[in-house]
């Protein structure tokens, strides 16, 4: 009896959730814009043997207002993501014409001097090329995400948003100046001084930790977006970049634990910044480091063996640098486009 | 607004299934049927009806056999035992036993932990799906992982062992666990993807993309080891290869637009393309879109059997899985 009861009781949980929904969906249903004109993508022939790649995922026709909120919600990450890696790989951002859309478009804000967003050197070891390798292949993720979500959304994909992606000691951004996004997060994070800088550009060992402080949020992001996605075909695409995201999270965290057994200041650093994430983003605890040499922590899993999730006002949290209810900051100094654009109120 | 009205009545279709489904669960505690312990009435009205549409229930139910044999396979391989019999029982399906599974010979410190790491979290699995699924639950079928089995599964994929007497031990070494481990885990990322558009309920959603992510996480970690030591062993990206094709025949050609979306070939290695300044990896299996691939539940069983062919039993699964409905519990016949 006792099984029944509380599967019921979790059902009705499901519901009032489902009524809350509806309810929002009544409110702002009518006034989300909604567009449809959906291509489906079409195939690309990958000229490689080994792995082939021709089969487009598909889109469905209409994106009900929730899915069209949500998943443009996931583009701004994606751009975030895809120039970060794009310019640690080639030194220049994502193409301007996948930056278009709904919304103010904005530029990548490279910073200028020590710290400047660049290609990073990766060939100076083995383990160094080898993650330059991971490097290019994340990067064509990303961008492919960025792609396939705005062919998804067609005409109300949302447009790219100013993204500072500088370790600079300061850049002018949104007409004020301040420090470069990722030398803003590590200050607030305690891993370098208030009058230090933060250039993940400056070696492979820095470009992981700043892989680290993005990537994370991108896998939390989507875990706790999928239960909100109405439409199937929806679903099992965005459960396939999770998977993505989840693989390249895999493969940094990794890669960090790896050099942190040479270098063990790393397992500090990495701990500092889960902490702060884990400040900004207010309870409950979101956010794991990788361990300690002793221990190993790769996957972030509370104790069921599920990956965390994030809301997306949390990801607005940590991408914003506040952990106040606010509409821009950090590595978006102008906000992100979209409807949900608001972080919690921590 | 025609979409907001669109949108309201595909929800309230799904809240009249809800209520029909509640409505199901009371007249079953109403009729006593219930009696032998909570939604056993379930499984009795699936194997009534076993070539339905699956429910949540029998797909939380394909995974948590899957579960059952990554857990199993790192237990051992990590700790030189299998899962606690309090984790094995369950009201549906014969209860088996493991063959073949033990310690690994592990030496690099990082494996060491990878093994420990995610035996912990396939252990989790297990106790969080048994827990999510209540008398529901299947137990545990006969699992076998031992040399033989192993040994097929790297044979069926043109795998070259000559230099190992043509057996494949996945417990003699680093580099051999790391393939043992190469052969479940992407199948296990396929397999919640596939099922995911498959579920009705978002809290199910919701605990199924936490798993499926810890899963491409050990998947990620599993490649990136493989990839990185294939510098100084370049077989190992070899044999990576011919198991990902290996997997690609036993689970056929078929194509759907889905969901779930199926493509012909939906299995990729680890080699790189390219070469020097622009040679890239491949540790994510993606199509086009940079999205990882789905499988059905038929095609899961391929795999796991070692089979092309249309099947209940074999590879892994000796006596099949176990599963209220039949359709979860076979393989296609691609061959």
């Amino acid at each position: 009896m006792k099984d029944q009861i509380e599967f019921l009781d979790l059902m009705e949980r499901a519901e009032n959730q489902r009524s809350a929904r509806r309810n929002f969906i009544r409110l702002c249903g009518g006034a989300a814009a909604m567009t449809g004109g959906l291509a489906l993508l079409s195939g690309c022939n990958d000229d490689d043997d080994e792995n082939p790649a021709p089969t487009p995922t598909p889109t469905p026709a209409n994106p009900a207002a929730v899915d069209v909120d949500v998943l443009n919600f996931a583009l701004q990450l994606e751009y975030l993501e895809a120039n970060y890696y794009s310019y640690a790989t080639t030194g220049a951002g994502i193409a301007a014409g996948l930056q278009t859309g709904v919304g103010t478009q904005g530029a990548v804000i490279p910073g200028t001097g020590a710290g400047a967003a660049r290609a990073v050197t990766f060939t100076g070891s083995t383990d160094d090329r080898v993650v330059g390798e991971y490097a290019r292949e994340i990067a064509a993720d990303e961008i492919a995400h960025v792609t396939f979500l705005r062919t998804a959304l067609g005409s109300a994909a949302s447009a790219q948003a100013a993204i500072n992606l500088s370790g600079s000691a300061s850049v002018t951004a949104n007409g004020a100046t301040v420090p470069g996004a990722f030398t803003a997060a590590a200050r607030a994070a305690g891993v370098i001084g208030a009058n230090e800088i933060f250039d993940p550009y400056a070696s492979v060992e820095n470009f992981l930790i700043g892989s680290y402080l993005l990537t994370d949020v991108g896998v939390t992001a989507y875990r706790g977006s999928a239960r909100l996605i109405t439409n199937k075909t929806f679903l099992e695409a965005a459960a396939g970049i999770l998977s993505t995201e989840a693989y390249h999270d895999g493969v940094i965290r990794s890669n960090l634990y790896a050099r942190g057994l040479t270098v063990p200041s790393i397992f500090t650093r990495i701990t500092q910044i889960s902490n702060s994430r884990d400040t900004l983003d207010g309870a409950p605890d979101t956010d794991q480091d990788i361990g300690t040499a002793a221990v190993a922590n790769l996957v972030p899993t509370d104790s069921g063996g599920f990956v965390l999730g994030r809301t997306a006002p949390q990801v607005l949290n940590v991408v914003y640098g506040s952990s106040a209810a606010v509409s821009q900051g950090g590595f978006f100094p102008a906000g992100v486009n979209g409807n949900i654009r608001t972080s919690r109120a921590n | 607004m025609a979409e907001s009205r669109d949108m309201m009545e595909v929800l309230d279709r799904r809240v009249q299934r809800r209520e029909e489904r509640r409505e199901f669960f009371r007249s079953a505690l109403g009729m006593g049927v219930a009696a032998a312990g909570g939604m056993a009435a379930l499984g009795m009205a699936s194997s009534a009806n076993a070539q339905s549409a699956p429910t949540d229930l029998d797909i939380l139910n394909l995974a948590l056999n899957l579960e059952y044999l990554e857990a199993q396979f790192y237990s051992y391989a990590a700790n030189g035992e299998g899962l606690p019999d309090n984790l094995l029982t369950g009201t549906v399906g014969t209860r088996g036993n493991v063959n073949g599974g033990r310690k690994a010979v592990l030496t690099d410190p990082i494996v060491i932990q990878y093994a420990r790491e995610i035996a912990a979290d396939e252990r989790a699995h297990v106790v969080s799906l048994r827990a999510a699924l209540t008398s529901a639950a299947v137990a545990q079928p006969a699992i076998d992982i031992s040399v033989d089995v192993f040994t097929a599964a790297a044979v069926a994929s043109g795998v070259d062992l000559s230099a190992s007497g043509g057996r494949f031990d996945p417990y003699a070494s680093d580099n051999n666990f790391l393939i043992g481990a190469y052969i479940f885990e992407d199948v296990g990322v396929t397999a919640y993807k596939g099922a995911a558009p498959l579920l009705a309920s978002a809290d199910i959603v919701d605990a199924a993309a936490g798993i499926l992510a810890a899963e491409a996480f050990h998947a990620g970690i599993i490649r990136a080891a493989l990839y990185r030591r294939g510098v100084e062993a370049p077989v190992l990206r070899t044999i990576a290869d011919r198991i990902s094709d290996g997997r690609d025949t036993l689970d056929g050609t078929a194509v759907s637009a889905g969901p779930p979306n199926r493509v012909a070939d939906d299995d990729q290695g680890i080699s790189p393309t390219g070469t020097g300044a622009t040679q890239v990896a491949n540790i994510v299996p993606t199509d086009a879109n940079g999205i990882v691939f789905s499988r059905t539940a038929e095609q899961v069983h391929n795999i796991v059997y070692l089979t092309p062919r249309q099947a209940t039993s074999g590879g892994f699964f000796p006596a099949g899985t176990n599963n209220a409905n039949a359709a979860l519990r076979r393989s296609a016949a691609n061959a």
